[in-house]
């Protein structure tokens, strides 16, 4: 047992509040989850041409993401190699060189450090430039569509850190032929909460919609979705599940293959456009997929800090900024099939929706703030929060893979969650960290 | 650009004090009564681009924080009225400062293009003092002796929303 186990009980669903206030845990977690796990850096639309780069984070390290002339992407540490300035303040565009506001030391888009101010005068030409290039991140790698990055050497093949999430994140990265793009460009919110909290929310949390955004249901709600109710008075426990156990990502989705279009006031275009295609992605999906799951509300969690909405349509990661505060990017993604209608329909609501402005988002904030605060008080930090509902509901089916309860409303995928993150706080290396995709698998790899 | 005659300045400038009041005091009914029933009421998430940069935004499409007509606008106010935002109960102090404000003429002899600056503080929960800054580049449209807006377009000036919501319009 380390010291780490008192924070996290997995079996019975309970969590250490310090866990979200402790200045020397998230110092941990910075080094044993952000540097080691596989972080979402961008789309591969939102960097099409050679020299096109978006600046992004992974952990609180500034990374640029850069196209390169022979169509790969690196990604280098935002940082000048001579005295440590910021190397480029733009959020994204297209460059040729990234110059250093400092001294002049200018960069390729490829990394090398090509000039360098009186290079011949101050250095006598002695500094060996092939020492001072970027310093690149330890491994890139494409997702349909999605670029992930990781600063560790000995981390797994991305597509072994993704396991069966593959299999749910194809219902919208592979579900029609030309895949998905980001339309727009980031919205972006700093909260003072700990990270953690949106993205336990967002991985599992069904139970908070009808009450937390009760007022933003009311108004927006034109399908059923899961059958959850305004006021927390239903749910659907057959027409909706939460499947984890999957490398410590999560899903959470309706069966109906409509309901993200759910929180659309009008989404006639939207389920026009479904029906349409529907026969597509059973041909590509299968018919479970294709039916049951393209279409329906779902939410993806990629561990530790992505997620996505496919109907909603929103896709979203949050860059840690110490114990209690984060900022939280959200783009609208869609299929590239999409009409230019839909995109727009989708783009707004998608602002109206979860932006810095969203009816729903806007619930959200003050409880998790509020969350990270009654964490921080001598007596409140040694005090627990619960996840305990539907506990011993687990258990699989031969048509999805992982480990299922019922419903929307249902505490299981926030376990699971927490008990990742356990895994990899208290892991020295790679493998002590357990691989599991299925309820077999999760039970064998339990920590005793 | 040719100033607007000082009658319609001073109407114009009593009609964002009075709207600024309201919007404080979160009357919103006679808010919607001041808009014009095909109002755009827009604002944009800020970017921030190397000068020298003249590349197209990959990006296809401008992303908005508001891009609301009447009916969207109404859909933000029936959400206060359900009594379920309990963000804002209690609720949270707000004044709407308006300041720098230049009327000027347009083609349209009864439209006017109005530039100004708002500066909205929020007092929040115990001791949590917010303040967002935005420009303002509105059309007013004049109907007799009354004046409607019919477009807005308010500029952020954070790359970052420092705020949790926006449970409040500019």
């Amino acid at each position: 047992m380390s010291e780490l186990d008192d924070l996290i009980d997995f079996k019975t669903g309970r969590q250490k509040r310090v866990i979200y206030s402790d200045p020397d845990i998230y110092e941990q977690e910075l080094e044993k989850i952000f540097a080691r796990s596989w972080l979402f850096v961008a789309h591969e639309c939102q960097i099409k041409e050679p020299g096109d780069f978006i600046r992004t984070f992974m952990g609180e390290d500034e990374v640029l993401v850069v196209r390169q002339k022979d169509d790969s992407v690196k990604a280098f540490l935002n940082t000048c190699t001579h005295r440590g300035n910021r190397l480029c303040k733009a959020d994204h565009g297209n460059s040729k060189t990234f110059v250093c506001n400092y001294h002049g030391w200018g960069f390729g888009t490829d990394g090398a450090l090509n000039g360098v101010p009186l290079e011949k005068e101050a250095y006598y030409n002695k500094l060996d430039k092939g020492k001072f290039g970027l310093i690149e991140v330890a491994q890139i790698k494409n997702y349909k569509g999605l670029i992930f990055a990781t600063f560790d050497e000995e981390a797994p093949s991305l597509e072994e850190y993704l396991g069966e999430m593959k299999w749910y994140l194809d219902v919208w990265l592979d579900a029609m032929p030309e895949g998905t793009e980001l339309i727009g460009t980031a919205m972006k919110v700093e909260l003072p909460v700990n990270w953690k909290l949106p993205v336990e929310n967002v991985s599992g949390d069904g139970y908070h919609l009808g009450w937390a955004h009760a007022g933003a249901m009311s108004v927006t709600t034109s399908m059923s979705v899961g059958g959850l109710e305004v006021g927390n008075t239903g749910t659907d426990n057959d027409g909706a599940v939460s499947v984890a156990g999957l490398n410590g990502h999560t899903v959470l989705a309706a069966l109906d293959g409509q309901s993200g279009y759910g929180f659309y006031p009008d989404p006639k275009i939207a389920v026009d456009y479904l029906q349409a295609n529907r026969k597509t992605v059973v041909d590509r999906l299968g018919e479970f997929r294709g039916t049951k799951m393209w279409g329906s509300q779902i939410n993806m969690t990629v561990f530790p800090n992505l997620q996505m909405l496919p109907g909603l349509n929103w896709f979203r990661i949050y860059h840690p900024k110490g114990p209690g505060k984060f900022e939280m990017w959200t783009w609208a993604m869609v299929d590239k099939e999409m009409s230019d209608d839909l995109k727009q329909m989708i783009l707004d609501n998608v602002s109206r929706t979860f932006g810095p402005a969203g009816l729903f988002d806007n619930d959200d904030g003050d409880n998790l703030q509020a969350i990270t605060e009654q964490s921080h008080g001598w007596r409140t930090r040694q005090m627990d929060v619960y996840t305990n509902m539907a506990i011993g509901a687990e258990h699989s089916r031969e048509e999805m893979p992982g480990v299922i309860s019922d419903g929307l409303v249902c505490e299981q995928n926030q376990r699971y969650v927490y008990r990742r993150w356990l895994e990899m706080m208290k892991a020295d290396s790679w493998d002590d960290i357990p691989q599991y995709n299925s309820l077999e698998e999760a039970r064998a790899t339990e920590a005793k | 650009m040719i100033q607007a005659p000082d009658d319609i300045y001073l109407a114009l400038q009593r009609q964002l004090y009075y709207e600024a009041r309201i919007l404080s005091a979160a009357q919103y009914d006679e808010w919607l009564a001041m808009l014009a029933d095909n109002i755009n009421y827009a604002m944009e998430m800020p970017q921030r681009r190397f000068k020298e940069d003249r590349t197209p935004d990959r990006a296809p499409r401008k992303t908005p924080i508001f891009d609301d007509d009447m009916a969207a606008l109404k859909m933000r106010i029936a959400r206060f009225n359900t009594g379920f935002v309990w963000a804002e109960n209690p609720i949270n102090a707000i004044r709407h400062i308006v300041s720098s404000v230049e009327v000027f003429e347009t083609d349209d002899t009864n439209q006017f293009s109005v530039y100004s600056i708002i500066e909205v503080h929020r007092s929040r929960l115990d001791a949590e003092r917010k303040r967002l800054t935005a420009g303002r580049q509105d059309i007013w449209q004049k109907t007799g002796s009354e004046f409607k807006l019919l477009t807005r377009t308010a500029t952020l000036d954070d790359g970052v929303v420092l705020d949790s919501n926006i449970n409040f319009f500019f």
